[in-house]
Parts: structure tokens; sequence; C-alpha cells
């Protein structure tokens, strides 16, 4: 009788057994994984400059978006602020580079390091806080900081910002389109790869604990404040990291791109791509991106799609959290079991649909 | 907009934006209470309003009787929301939920700048009458009368519906433990999709209070700005929440006032802290969420019932 | 001297006396029972002395030293373990996962060691695996290794997490009713196991239990609380016989049959 109350249950997120165990099994993984991930990132490469603009795009989302597989899908932390992390990597870069004339292999990682009085600040006010209040507060200090640092003369330079150069390695000039891709493609299969060694290691097996459930973790004596807030410093120096590569790739630097309400819609969209991607692995963020940046390649190049492309995306933002919260990650696993026990009906599936997706994206293009 | 230095003149501002932040709060807390949504597409839900109000006006429809249409069509967004999405999920998993909300803010904020044509801007004629009243050497602008009005009547009508109708008792008591309430019979779908329906509104007439009146006498304008999942607006209207805890109405009432009265009464401070407005508010949240302002205005197993 | 001692351990809920200066002691290596009706306070008791609750007044000495103001983290580190009364357990986590997150405290490398696989982070590894091998066999958990909370019977989540609490090799260790809702089968193992525990390892241990032969059987000395005072101590035949133990447990039944 009382079935009106019955919710059904969302599925059991689906995590590959072990995966935080280092055995050989799962370092193998791992190293499949990044393999897949490395070819790819060659598919660009027939396409020419305009196949490298969207891998690098795709590639340096996707740095950022490890920054929410960190904090949200690790540690089970809301924040709506990943973006303004970026942005404080980036106006970072453009100051250390530009105003000070150093080089972007420093600038990189000071970038990285410059979020951490921020992100300490921020998240020992918020952190302890319950999911909810933590969104709260987070969008909150997002839209404060727009309000402030980014506005702040004496480290902008007043608003206008900085033309970023591209970086120099001896005799290689990453300021070719080809040259860059490559750089972001190898830094972020190396960010995928740190992400998933934190995943089998005392500090991220905490982190998922924690997620699952504080009470058990504090019983076996793990510190939830500390490992909380271990996962916001190192998500905020992630898109740090990852802003610096932005800086690069937009070019130059204005503070009035991370204030809102640009701040705000990048972050959203940047936990929307970790979702689809698949916010229990690291190699989610990067489908994610992926999947989400050439989307909105296809959308653009047929204009009378284009307009639909921000529903598009919150429709399947909201599809895949009812029904696959795995994400993509989850999807390919199931259609690899799938293709493992039924291998012709499993590869027609899969076969049907990518031609599916390059016919829609066919048609779409063609429309314009 | 002139400087007002007279503190009565700041105080009718303040307190009809506090009155406008109190309406979008007393709608999160509402759909919080019942349904354990925080809705972080509130805004956006109120923009499906602002738009149709935009088109039907630009068809050349009167203002005041596009305004009801309008707060019908959001209310069934909202209701869409909640029986296509929210009622789907278990609201103990609240990472879900949260992400969720924020999928739905952007999908309604998308298809109101789709719907408007991603045009920079868009006119909005007023509905309230736009004259300034001048009393005792004072300017008050009749919008700001209006609005605290509007925004008194409301909250009057609101709270004696609650407490006295039948529905109202329905609603509270579906808010207050559902599964009980279930078991007494009350058909906790339909009195969940009621307090979307409200709550959606409510962001709705909010959000056409202040946008067609925010320009003077010609009206207002809704930017591409206005056109974001998460309005800045919804920040003060966090906090005028958190003043009751999340869970007291009355309370988010007075604490949109609150935070209107200090958005306003900052314009008169000296030169950065004028600016700052997002930030004092910011800061006051997070006073407010430390203080755990939940525990004066719900037992533990209504906090409880909340979360699981 | 005691591993564990409590003295005048005071809380009230809404005005409920939960707990009414309350003074156990456990000597190391001992196992204690506690016993009471439903309400009396046992759970209330853990969750004060492993730190889930803040007393209103009162001190825990663990080992000589008052830990009352520490973090439940803390007091795991001080050498104090708790079970709960309802399985918790990660549910999104093998067994074998299960276990390496309670090994946490034995190990030491940081983030970054893990990130870039550093040898701190390769020895850390190894002794957590080390360790938790040894525990599947201890209590038999090997053959569930791989699968995840949700797919073992109660009884085998009651074990692991026996397992997990093991794992952080404590001086003393509170059980809350680690026999409700298991299979007689294994409740009759239970006993002999909670002895060999003890027996190998030392650990003194606590445990709150409505399994009368199981308590009784297991325990050297026992407590009896109602409405959150202690009415009885002694050895498990002084309380069993215990006039007013017998009328806590009767005149509850009868309150609650008004209720
Ligand atoms: N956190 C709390 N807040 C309010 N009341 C509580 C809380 N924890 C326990 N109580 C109350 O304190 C009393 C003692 O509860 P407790 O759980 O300690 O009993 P118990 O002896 O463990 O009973 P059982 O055998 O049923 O487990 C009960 O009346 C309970 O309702
Ligand atoms: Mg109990």
């Amino acid at each position: 009788m009382s079935t009106a109350v019955e919710t059904p249950e969302v599925p059991e997120q689906v995590i590959e057994a072990p995966s935080t165990v280092a055995t050989k099994k799962n370092r193998r993984n791992q190293i499949i994984a990044l393999g897949a991930l490395a070819a790819l990132g060659a598919v660009p490469i027939p396409f020419g400059d305009y196949g490298f603009f969207i891998g690098q795009y795709a590639a340096v989302y996707a740095m950022l978006g490890l920054s929410v597989t960190i904090v949200t899908g690790y540690a089970g932390l809301i924040s709506l602020m990943p973006y303004t992390f970026a942005g404080l990597g980036a106006v970072m870069t453009g100051l250390i580079m530009t105003g000070w004339g150093w080089p972007f292999w420093l600038a990189a990682p000071m970038a990285a390091l410059a979020t951490l009085p921020v992100s300490l600040v921020v998240g020992m006010a918020s952190v302890r806080l319950k999911t909810l209040y933590l969104a709260i507060a987070t969008l909150t200090f997002s839209t404060a900081l727009g309000e402030t640092f980014f506005r702040w003369d004496l480290v902008t330079g007043g608003r206008i910002g900085w033309t970023v150069a591209s970086p120099q390695l001896g005799p290689i000039d990453f300021g070719t389109d080809l040259n860059f891709y490559l750089l972001c493609l190898l830094v972020v299969l190396g960010l995928v790869w740190m992400t998933e060694g934190l995943r089998t290691s005392r500090l991220g097996r905490a982190m998922l604990a924690v997620r699952d459930n504080e009470l058990e973790a504090q019983a076996l004596g793990i510190n939830v404040y500390k490992t909380k807030l271990a996962a916001f410093v190192l998500s905020g120096m992630m898109a740090g990291f990852g802003g610096a590569f932005l800086a690069v790739l937009l070019g130059n630097v204005s503070p009035g791109g991370y204030q809102s309400p640009v701040a705000e819609v990048t972050s959203i969209l940047l936990v929307s791509l970790v979702v689809i991607g698949g916010i229990d692995r690291a190699w989610g963020a990067f489908f994610g991106a992926i999947s989400l940046v050439v989307q909105s390649q296809v959308f653009q190049g047929a204009r009378f799609f284009f307009p639909f492309f921000g529903m598009y995306s919150a429709f399947f933002l909201i599809l895949f959290l009812l029904f696959r919260p795995g994400g993509l990650v989850q999807v390919s696993k199931i259609t690899t079991e799938l293709v493992k026990r039924r291998p012709v009906f499993g590869l027609a599936v899969v076969l049907v649909t990518v031609a599916l997706n390059l016919g829609i994206a066919y048609i779409f293009i063609r429309a314009s | 907009m002139t400087l007002a230095i007279n503190p009565i003149e700041v105080a009718s501002f303040g307190i009809s934006a506090g009155a406008v932040f109190g309406l979008l709060a007393l709608g999160l807390v509402l759909i919080y209470r019942t349904t354990g949504v925080m809705n972080f597409g509130h805004w956006a839900i109120g923009l499906v309003a602002v738009v149709s109000y935009a088109w039907l006006t630009g068809e050349g429809m009167l203002p005041q009787a596009a305004l009801p249409i309008c707060l019908l069509l959001a209310m069934g967004a909202g209701v869409a929301a909640y029986r296509l999405v929210f009622k789907r999920i278990a609201r103990s998993n609240q990472i879900i939920v949260i992400l969720v909300a924020v999928g739905i803010a952007q999908f309604y904020s998308s298809l109101a700048a789709l719907v408007l044509g991603f045009r920079p801007f868009t006119r909005l004629p007023p509905w309230l009458p736009m004259a300034t009243l001048e009393v005792a050497g004072m300017r008050l602008r009749m919008s700001d009368v209006y609005t605290i009005g509007v925004g008194l009547a409301i909250a009057v009508g609101f709270f004696f519906w609650f407490r006295v109708s039948r529905s109202g008792q329905a609603l509270r008591a579906v808010a207050q433990n559902r599964e009980a309430a279930v078991l007494a019979g009350i058909d906790d779908v339909r009195y969940s999709s009621l307090a979307w329906a409200i709550g959606s509104g409510l962001a709705a007439l909010a959000l056409l209070i202040i946008m067609p009146h925010s320009a003077g006498q010609q009206g207002g304008l809704i930017t591409t700005f206005d056109l974001t999942p998460l309005g800045t607006l919804l920040i003060p209207a966090f906090g005028a929440a958190l003043v009751g805890g999340l869970v007291n109405l009355p309370m988010a009432l007075v604490g949109g006032v609150f935070f209107g009265l200090t958005r306003e009464f900052l314009v008169l401070a000296p030169a950065p802290w004028s600016e700052l407005r997002t930030s004092v508010a910011a800061i006051l949240i997070v006073v407010l969420l430390l203080l755990r302002t939940e525990r004066f205005f719900a037992t533990r197993q209504e906090l409880e019932a909340l979360e699981a | 001297m005691s591993i564990l001692e409590t003295k005048d351990l005071s809380i009230t809920f809404g005005g409920i006396s939960a707990l009414d200066e309350v003074s156990i002691n456990v000597e190391p290596g001992e196992i204690v029972g506690i016993l009471g009706p439903n309400g009396a306070g046992k759970t209330t008791l853990f969750n004060v002395i492993s730190g889930f609750l803040k007393s209103d007044q009162g001190k825990v000495i663990l080992d000589g030293e008052e830990i009352q103001n520490l973090f439940p983290y803390e007091r795991v580190a001080a050498g104090l373990a708790r079970t709960f009364q309802h399985v918790k357990l990660f549910r999104n986590l093998t067994v074998y996962e299960n276990l390496l997150v309670a090994q946490h405290r034995h190990l030491s490398s940081g983030s970054f060691a893990a990130m870039l696989r550093l040898p701190s982070w390769r020895k850390d590894e190894k002794l957590a695996k080390d360790l938790v091998e040894k525990m599947l066999d201890t209590i038999n958990l090997r053959p569930w290794k791989d699968a995840r909370p949700s797919e073992l019977s109660y009884g085998t989540t009651r074990f692991l997490e026996l397992a997990s609490v093991l794992s952080l090799k404590p001086k003393i260790l509170l059980l809350d009713e680690p026999a409700s809702g298991i299979q007689q089968r294994e409740v009759e193992a239970l006993g002999p196991m909670l002895k060999g525990i003890r027996d190998e390892t030392g650990c003194a241990i606590v445990l709150i239990e409505h399994d009368m032969g199981l308590l009784f059987s297991v325990s050297e000395r026992v407590y009896a609380l109602d409405f959150g005072r202690l009415i009885a101590e002694g050895t498990p035949d002084e309380v069993a016989n215990d006039d007013r133990v017998l009328e806590s447990y009767l005149g509850r039944t009868r309150r609650d049959s008004v209720a």
C-alpha cells in the first residue's frame, strides 16, 4: 500500500573489482586504459589544425575535469567552483609568465600551488559542512572571488589581462597546434595516471571510505575532516595546473573570464562532463571531455542545432545520473561485458551505435 | 539610478529587494522541506516565466494578462521537474540529487536562452506602476511600494493557507513526516507536486518582480547575464533560506529582508565595500552555515528525515 | 592498571537520562559483558567511550590517559576500536578493499608518493596487502574477498566488520551485539572465536549482547545497565541471579506492552 513513497533505488555504482588495490591486474588495466586514451589522442591527427585545436580543448577540459573526479568522485564532496580554481591558475600563469617573465614550466606548478591558500581557506570554512551546504558554500565563494580576486587590480593588472606566450623547450616550440596538442595529451595522460594512482593509496582509499560512510571511516581511525580537506586542496591544485594550460590555449588571460556568471556556468559544465564520462574513475574525465567538446563542435558546425546544445547536454547529464551514474566508463564496461558474452550481438550493437552517431553528426553538419 | 542618501529611501529599496529574496527563499524552503531537494534550478525555473513574459508581451499581450499565464508555465516547469526526475531519485543520495538539480538548472536556462533567440537583451515592459512618489521630500518608487505590498500579501496569505486550509495542513504533514502522512492516507506525490508548483510560482513571481522593473520608467531588460543556470540573486536567496535553517518559512522571509537591507545599505559604504555585495553576502552565508542554524528550527528527527 | 576505565559518565537526551554516573573498568585481556533491556543505554555507553557522543560529565580513561576530549579517530590511534549495532561497512568497496581501508593507521605514505608510484608508496601497499591477506585467513573471509557487502549474508558482514576492527590492532575492542541477526551456527562459532582473538592478541573485549548464552559463556565479568544506571556487576553467575537484573527485564516487558 505504501508503494507511493517508494522511489526506485539508484543503481549501484559499478566499480570494477578491487580498483583501489595495486595488483598486477589493476596495473595492467591502467596501462590498457592509458593506451586506449593515447590511441584516442591520435584521432584528431588526420583533421589537421582544426582537429588539434579541438583536441587541445578536450585535453585541457579533461585536466580541469580531473579536479572534479578527485573532490566529487573520490571524496563525495560537491564543489561548484572548479572553474574558479582554474581561473586562479590561469591568472597566476599570466602574472608569472608575462609579468615576471618566467618560463611556462615554472609557471604551471606555481599556478597549482597558488590555489593552495584559497582552497585551504574555503576548505577549512566549508569542508565540515554536509554535501548540500558545501554546494551552497562553494557556489557562494565562486561568485565572491569573481567579485574580489578577479577584480583586484594589484593582481590582475587593472582587469585588462595579459597575453600568454606559448611554452618553449630548447628548440621545440609548443606554439604550433600539433606540438601543443601533443604536450596537452601527454600531460593529461600523466594526470590521469596520477589520479588513478591516488585511488590505490592510503589517502585515496580514505576518500572513498569517507564518501561511502563517514561514521565507519571514523571508527576505522580515519580523520574525516583532514581527508576531505586534502581532497579539496588536491582538487584545487589539479584545476590550477589545468588553468595554466587553459591560459596558453586561450592565448590570453583576462580575469573577467572567471567572474560570475561564466565561472558558474563553466563549473557546471565541468561537473556535467565528468558525470557523463564517469565520475568514479580518472579516465571518466577524459571520456567526458572528449564527448562534450567534440559534440559541442559538431553542434557548432550545424548552426541550426547549436542553440539546442545546452539543453542537449543537460538532458544527457540527467539521463546519466538517473540511469548510468557510472557514466561512459560504466557504459563501456557493460558493453565490453556484452561483447565478451555474446560477441556477435555485442559487436553489432557497438557498430550500430557508432554508425548512428556518425550519421547524426553528418546530418547535423549537412543541415546547416 | 541616483545615489540615495536618505536612509528611508534606501530602506525602501532594501525591503523591496528583501521581499524578492524572501519570495525566492520561501520557494526554496518549501520545496526542500517537502521533498528533500535543494533546488539549484530555482532561478532557471523562474526564467521560464520571464522569457514567456518577454515573448507574450512582445506579441502584444497586455503585461498584466501575460503575468498569470507565465506564472502557470513556471509552475508547470517545476512540477515536471519533480514528476519526471526528482521523484525517481532516492533522496538519501544527496550527491545525485544536487547534481540533478544542477542539470535541471542548466536545462531550463538553456531553454530560456533558446526561446529568447540568444539576443544580448530583450525588453520587458513593466506590470507594476512605475511612477515615483514624493512623500515628505523623499522619492519612493511606486514599484518598490508595490513589491513590498505584494510580498507582504503573499506572505500573509501563504502562511494563512498553510496553517488553516486542508491542503496546507496536508502539505505540512508531508513536510513533517512523510511516512506518517502516507500512512494517514495523504497522497504524498500529489502534495509534493503542490509544493513544487507553489515554490516554482514564487520563484517566477520573484523574477517577474525584479526584472521588468529594474531599468526605471521603461520597464526592464533581460540580458544574457541573467540567463544563467544559477543566477547571482540565488546567493542572497540561499542566505535568506539559511537564516531559517533551510526549514523555517517565516524566518526565510525575515532572512530575505535582512539580506535585502544589507545589500542596499552597502551602497552607502565607502568605495571598495559598496562594490562587494556578493562577497559580503558570502561572508554572512558562511557565518550562518557555521552557526548551523538548522538546529534552532528543526528537531533532530526532522533533520534526519530530510537527509535519509 | 585497568586498560579502560569510565568515571561517572552521564548524558541526557532532551531531559531523559540515557547514562547516569556510569563507572566501569576493564582489565587488560579481560572479556567483559554488558547486558540490559532495550533502551538501557548500552549503545550510548559505547558511543561515549568511542567519542561519537560527548558526555555531559565524566571521564574516559584509556591505559592511564584521559581520552574524553579526543576525536573518535584519535581514540582509535590510542588503541580503542568499536563495532556498530547496525553493520555499517563501505558498500561500494569489496571485502578486500574494506579491509585495506582498515589498515589506514598502519600506513604512512602521502598522496604524491602514490600519484608518482614512489618506493615509499610501494612499501606501504605491500605492507597493507600482507596484513589484509593475514586477516582474510584469521577470520575466514577469503572466499568472499572480491564480493561487495551487499552480496554477503548478514552474518558474513558481521564477521567482516569484526575483521575490520581487528585490523586496527586495538588494545580494547567494543562489540555492540555481534550476534544479532546471525545464524545460530555462526553464533556458536563466535564465542570460541572471541576467546581465540583475546588469547592471541591479548586485547580486552567489551561485549554488548542480548544472546545470554553467548554473553555468559564468554564473559569473565558482567555489568548490567537499566535506565542508564549500573544495577549490577559481577561474575556471570552472580549477575544472572541478581534480583534487580531479573526485575529490570520483567519490568521493561510490562512497560513495553503498555506503551
Ligand atoms: N543520539 C541520541 N539522541 C537522542 N536520544 C538518544 C540518542 N541515542 C540514544 N538515545 C536514547 O537513549 C536511550 C538509550 O539508547 P541506547 O541505544 O543506548 O539503548 P541500548 O541499550 O543500546 O538498547 P538496544 O538494546 O535496543 O540496542 C534510548 O531511550 C534512546 O532513544
Ligand atoms: Mg544498542
